[in-house]
């Protein structure tokens, strides 16, 4: 199913993220991460399937993603530009549509430098907004050179959008065009700033696509450092840590959980979904999906 | 300008192993300003490799070695040292390596032509003897006019031509915090210059023909193929 279906539908859309595994799921076999997503089912929409999350290299998001569809989930395919020139970004999109993928999400991705690979040479033929453009062209029956396919493909095409960059509307022109160029819903990055995000959602309100707030549940005050440390586009709170360094280790989980939720019951109302990056505790989304959707409304 | 590092000696040395009789060609043009090939490097290289019990047959540094109307002048007189070495060491870029090989070939000779160096980017010089920051990439298909006269080509990891990555951070890179988001900078000047609304164009994929290699530049008339 088409994710733009249920933003038709007026629903509040929910969705989680597994990242493959870095080794071969051959028959199902070391695929814990399908086990992971198939326990949220029933809770999510969509999950989605990271591509060399990181830059570091694992199963392929599009052998993941069948797989997960074959589970009986709805993935939705990441595609990056790091590893792929034009043609094998428009060869894998009419892969993924005829492997019975519906829905892909156009990122950049990753600096190679990042990952477990920094001495291969990163491609980035194609940036974010062209793959949109191009994968927008294939749906309507014709590659980037114009040449007809004898089938076109039916993918929704989703994107990203930083709300935590400065100057956000140097952001917000980089949205636009995405927009322009196909994007027909957005996943923020994980934001733990409800007034920057309140600040970002009135900035786009006109622009017409459906948001999902995205979420990385904190899971220690160690991660909340890391990330303001190494991850670049992600600013973590420092009342946020110390909340978290407030507990003993053993309840961390739960502190996480109330954050997450304090978090949901501000900012869902502002978006038309979340979606969940849990890094492993996926045991958390279902009472945060029901928390979200019920601040929604 | 091209910049150029040196090979660790070791390399150099590696190189050069089986050969007794080095001839050494520097390059007084951007090798020189790299500190990397000039007359100065290429004497101080000359001790080192002395140290190492290797023998000097000649030292010469053309103005420009990648340039056959430099180069030639000054290695063609030299033929009969180039023919008693065992083999030449070049401390230029990659292009004075190969024209080097080409004025050997052109004398008749053929013997090893190994380089020093590293060559590593077409680049500025800012801070005259201190720094060198990579510009421009050759792409064959310039769009400083609409980028502020900043290149995202180059200075931006990813070279993305519609915007930055997510990864920027306080107008650092992802990729190294110590090192400017081009995309921040080139916003920046475009707001300086009343000239944003350029930025809100689509630019479509870069157009690679145009840096398909080994380009030859046809200089009379201006053509490139």
């Amino acid at each position: 199913m088409k994710l733009t279906q249920a933003f038709k539908n007026k629903e509040f859309v929910i969705t989680s993220e597994v990242g493959p595994v870095k080794g071969c799921a051959r028959n199902g076999h070391n695929a814990a991460f399908i086990a992971e997503a198939a326990t949220i089912k029933s809770y999510v929409h969509a999950i989605n399937v990271t591509d060399n999350q990181s830059a570091v290299m694992r199963l392929g998001s599009l052998a993941a993603s069948v797989l997960l569809k074959h589970a009986g989930l709805e993935p939705i395919y990441q595609l990056t530009c790091r590893d792929r020139n034009r043609i094998a970004l428009q060869s894998d999109l009419l892969s993924a549509c005829t492997l019975g993928i519906d829905n892909v999400l156009c990122l950049t991705g990753d600096h190679l430098k990042l990952g477990d690979h920094p001495t291969g040479k990163g491609v980035f033929d194609i940036d974010s907004v062209q793959l949109l453009d191009i994968a927008r062209g294939l749906n309507q029956g014709h590659d980037m050179m114009g040449n007809d396919l004898t089938a076109a493909s039916d993918l929704a095409l989703g994107a990203v959008v930083n709300p935590n960059f400065q100057p956000l509307d140097l952001q917000l022109l980089k949205m636009e065009k995405k927009i322009a160029a196909g994007a027909e819903f957005f996943q923020t990055q994980a934001v733990y700033d409800p007034k920057l995000f309140e600040a970002f959602v009135r900035k786009v309100e006109g622009f017409g696509v459906p948001i999902q707030f995205g979420l990385v549940l904190l899971k220690s005050p160690k991660m909340g450092k890391f990330m303001n440390e190494h991850v670049s586009g992600i600013k973590v709170p420092q009342a946020l840590i110390d909340e978290m360094a407030s507990v003993p280790e053993a309840g961390y989980k739960d502190k996480s959980l109330a954050i997450a939720t304090r978090l949901l019951k501000e900012i869902s109302p502002m978006v038309q979904g979340i979606h969940f990056m849990p890094l492993g505790w996926s045991d958390l989304v279902p009472q945060l999906a029901a928390t979200a959707q019920d601040a929604s409304r | 300008m091209i910049g150029t590092a040196k090979k660790p000696f070791d390399e150099i040395l590696a190189a050069l192993q089986g050969f007794q009789k080095i001839g050494m060609v520097g390059c007084d043009g951007c090798a020189k300003v790299c500190l990397t090939g000039g007359s100065d490097e290429v004497a101080a290289l000359a001790q080192e490799l002395k140290a190492q019990g290797k023998e000097i047959v000649f030292e010469a540094s053309p103005e420009r070695t990648c340039n056959m109307a430099k180069a030639k002048p000054i290695l063609d007189p030299l033929k009969d040292q180039i023919q008693a070495s065992d083999a030449l060491l070049v401390l230029g870029c990659g292009g004075a390596v190969q024209i080097t090989r080409y004025v050997t070939e052109t004398l008749g000779l053929t013997l090893p032509v190994k380089t020093g160096l590293n060559s590593v980017g077409h680049m500025d010089t800012t801070v005259p003897g201190t720094v060198a920051v990579e510009q421009c990439q050759e792409c064959g298909d310039c769009i400083l006019n609409d980028t502020g006269g900043i290149c995202p080509v180059t200075k931006c990891a990813k070279g993305l031509l519609n915007g930055p990555c997510g990864g920027s951070e306080d107008g650092k890179c992802e990729v190294d915090p110590a090192r400017d988001c081009a995309w921040v900078l080139i916003y920046n000047r475009m707001v300086a210059l009343g000239e944003v609304d350029t930025l809100k164009k689509f630019v479509g994929a870069k157009d690679y023909s145009k840096a398909a290699k080994p380009r030859t530049l046809y200089i009379k008339e201006g053509r490139v193929a």
